[in-house]
C-alpha cells in the first residue's frame, strides 16, 4: 500500500512538473512571464477602466473637423516596434507621415518591450518629434486674462488647440502584450493614458463622419468589462452619420499562415468580435502582434493584420512595413505600403542623442 | 468485469478506463454544465453521448450539446480505434463536430485527428483540428491547429474513485487554438454500469503567447450508464 501510495505520489509530482515546464515551453517569447500562461498580470477589466477615466477628462483624442475644401486626409499604421534602445523606426513612420502631411498615426501595440528605459526613449522620440510637427501645424495665439497671457497652439487643419505641454502629437497607439508586462502597463498609460477610445473625422461642419475606434485585446481578450461597455453602446452613434469606420487591435483575428501564431480570442468571443464590427459597419479592421501581413475580406470587413516595423525581423527595413490609407471625399479609400529602412544606430550615437542604451 | 474486478487489486496491469469491458457494448453519458463566461455572462447547459463499442479495437461515439443561456448546440461522432504497443494503450480517432451559435448565427464545422497514449496515472493526447465557420455569408478555414492535452490522476485508473488534473485546448464541444483548458476532474464508480464523474475547468483567453485573462469557468456533473 506504502509502494503505491509514493508510486501515485511521485507520478503526481511527474505530472504537475510536465505541466509547468509545457507552460513555460509553450509561452510564445521570452519577454512573456512564464506565469502569464496561467493568469496575468495586469487586467483588461482595469485598464479600460482607467482608460475610460482617462478619456474623459484628458483630451487624449479629438474628434477632428476639416476644412470644407478639403478633398482627402490619410493616415499611417504601423505595428509591433518593440522599442528597445533605439525608436529610430518609430521617428522614421513619424517624419514620413510629416513629410506626406498625413494627418494623424495608429499603432497597433508593442511598441516597446516593457522597460521604463525603453519607454522613455519612446517618449523621447515622440517628443522630439512634437516640435517639428507643431512648427509645421500649429499657429500660437496669445488670450490675455486675470491670470495672465495663456499662449495656445492652434492646428488649423482640424480646430485642435491647447497649450503646449497638453498638446498632442496625433499618434493614436493601442496597448499590446509586450506593453503589459512587467506592469508595462503604467508605463504605457502614463504616456498615452487610454487604450479603450474613439474619435471622429469628419469633412466640412455638415460634411460625411468617419469614425476611429481603438480597442484593447492585449491580453488576448477584450475581457468582460470591455465587452459589457461595446454591448451598451459605449461606441454607438448615429449610424446614418457614420461614414467609414476603422477598427485597430492589437490581437490578430485571422492567421495569416500555419506557422503564424493563431488567434487567442476563445471561440465565442471569436464570434462576438466578428459580428460586432459587421455590426459597425467596418471599413477596415486592423490587427497586429503576429508579425505578418494578412489581407482579407470577411462579412463585408477587411481584415489587415500588420507585420512588425523593428529592428530585428526587418534589419535593414523593408518596402511595406506601414500602411497608409488616404480616405477620399466621396467615402472611398485608397490603401498603400510604405517602406521604411532606416538602420539601428550604435550605442555610442544612441547614447549621444540622450537615449537610454544601457536598459536595466 | 476484468477491468473493475481489477480496480480493487493493486494496478499492476491496466486496461484502459475507455476500452471495451469484455461485457457492455454500450455507453450512454448525460450531464449537466453550469458557469459563467465573459460573453454570455452565467450559463448552463446538457450534453449527452452515447458510445458503442464493437469489440476491444473499434468503438463509435456520438453526442450532442445544447447550451440554454449560451443560445448554442452542437452534435459530434466519432470513431476510435484501440491498440497497444507495449504497456502503452494508444487511441488513434477522427472526429466530426458541428456547433451552432445562435447569438452570432455562426455555424462551425469541426475536424479533429487525434493519438492518445495512456498509462495507468496520465495520459497525453496530440492531434490535429480543421476549425472552419460560417457567418454573414463568409466562411474561413483556419490554418491546421496542434490539439494537444495531457491529464494525469492520483489514484490508478482502475481504481473505483479518482482525481486528476488537466489542461488542453478542447473540450467535449469545442476545440481551440492556443487556448488552454486547465481542470479538475474526478470519478466515483457505483458498480459496473454506473459512474459519477464531473469536471471544474478554467478556461482563460490569451494564454499561451499573451497574459492570460478570466474567460470562462465552467462546473460539469455527469453520469455513466453501461450496459450489454
Amino acid at each position: 500500500m506504502e509502494i503505491t501510495m509514493k508510486k501515485s505520489l511521485s507520478y503526481s509530482l511527474m505530472a504537475a512538473t510536465t505541466m509547468l515546464a509545457a507552460s513555460v515551453f509553450f509561452t510564445s517569447c521570452e519577454k512573456v512571464s512564464p506565469q502569464g500562461v496561467l493568469m496575468g498580470n495586469t487586467s483588461v477589466d482595469d485598464r479600460v477602466k482607467q482608460s475610460l477615466v482617462n478619456y474623459s477628462f484628458i483630451d487624449v483624442a479629438l474628434d477632428k473637423t476639416l476644412s470644407e475644401d478639403v478633398e482627402e486626409y490619410s493616415f499611417l499604421v504601423g505595428s509591433d516596434s518593440h522599442i528597445t534602445i533605439d525608436p529610430g523606426r518609430l521617428s522614421e513612420m513619424l517624419e514620413i507621415g510629416l513629410e506626406h502631411d498625413d494627418l494623424f498615426y495608429c499603432h497597433l501595440g508593442d511598441l516597446a518591450d516593457t522597460k521604463a528605459e525603453y519607454y522613455h526613449n519612446t517618449d523621447l522620440a515622440i517628443s522630439e518629434f512634437k516640435h517639428k510637427w507643431m512648427d509645421k501645424y500649429t499657429r500660437s495665439e496669445t488670450i490675455h486674462n486675470s491670470d495672465g497671457d495663456v499662449t495656445y497652439f492652434i492646428d488649423d487643419r482640424t480646430g485642435d488647440y491647447d497649450t503646449w505641454p497638453r498638446f498632442r502629437v496625433p499618434f493614436y497607439p493601442v496597448v499590446g502584450n509586450h506593453d503589459i508586462t512587467h506592469n508595462g502597463w503604467a508605463m504605457f498609460s502614463d504616456l498615452f493614458k487610454t487604450s479603450f477610445y474613439e474619435f471622429t473625422v469628419q469633412m466640412g461642419t455638415d460634411g460625411p463622419t468617419d469614425r476611429f475606434i481603438f480597442i484593447d485585446s492585449a491580453n488576448g481578450t477584450l475581457g468582460e468589462f470591455q465587452i459589457d461597455e461595446i454591448e451598451n453602446g459605449v461606441f454607438q452613434r448615429d449610424e446614418k452619420d457614420i461614414r467609414n469606420t476603422f477598427v485597430f487591435t492589437h490581437t490578430n483575428i485571422f492567421r495569416p499562415s500555419y506557422n503564424e501564431f493563431a488567434s487567442t480570442y476563445c471561440r465565442e468571443e471569436l464570434y462576438f468580435l466578428l459580428d460586432k464590427l459587421a455590426d459597425w459597419k467596418t471599413t477596415i479592421m486592423f490587427c497586429g502582434h503576429v508579425h505578418a501581413w494578412d489581407d482579407r475580406m470577411f462579412g463585408g470587413v477587411r481584415h489587415i493584420t500588420m507585420p512588425s516595423m523593428n529592428f530585428v525581423d526587418h534589419p535593414n527595413g523593408g518596402d511595406d512595413l506601414l500602411v497608409r490609407i488616404t480616405v477620399k471625399k466621396d467615402g472611398t479609400y485608397k490603401m498603400d505600403r510604405v517602406g521604411l529602412y532606416s538602420k539601428q544606430r550604435s550605442k555610442d550615437e544612441l547614447r549621444n542623442e540622450g537615449y537610454h542604451v544601457d536598459a536595466k | 468485469m476484468l477491468l473493475f474486478s481489477a480496480s480493487t487489486a493493486v494496478a499492476q496491469y491496466y486496461s484502459g478506463d475507455h476500452t471495451f469491458d469484455g461485457e457492455n457494448k454500450n455507453e450512454i453519458s448525460a450531464s449537466l454544465t453550469t458557469g459563467k463566461n465573459i460573453i454570455t455572462g452565467p450559463c448552463i447547459g446538457n450534453t449527452v453521448h452515447y458510445k458503442h463499442y464493437f469489440n476491444n479495437h473499434w468503438s463509435i461515439d456520438g453526442g450532442a450539446n445544447l447550451q440554454y443561456t449560451k443560445q448554442m448546440y452542437g452534435f459530434k461522432a466519432k470513431a476510435e480505434y484501440h491498440f497497444k504497443v507495449k504497456s502503452f494503450h494508444m487511441f488513434a480517432s477522427g472526429e466530426y463536430m458541428y456547433n451552432h451559435y445562435h447569438r452570432f448565427n455562426t455555424n462551425e464545422n469541426v475536424g479533429n485527428m487525434s493519438i492518445r497514449f495512456e498509462r495507468g496515472y496520465w495520459d497525453i493526447t496530440l492531434g490535429g483540428s480543421l476549425i472552419g465557420y460560417n457567418m454573414m455569408g463568409d466562411h474561413y478555414t483556419e490554418p491546421l491547429t496542434l490539439t494537444f492535452g495531457a491529464h494525469a490522476t492520483l489514484r490508478p485508473r482502475t481504481n473505483r474513485w479518482n482525481v486528476g488534473l488537466l489542461f488542453r485546448n478542447y473540450d467535449d464541444f469545442y476545440y481551440e487554438n492556443w487556448n488552454i483548458n486547465w481542470g479538475l476532474d474526478f470519478y466515483y464508480r457505483f458498480n459496473p454500469r454506473w459512474k459519477l464523474f464531473g469536471e471544474f475547468d478554467i478556461r482563460p483567453a490569451g494564454s499561451m503567447s499573451q497574459l492570460a485573462s478570466k474567460y470562462e469557468t465552467i462546473g460539469k456533473v455527469g453520469v455513466i450508464y453501461r450496459w450489454k
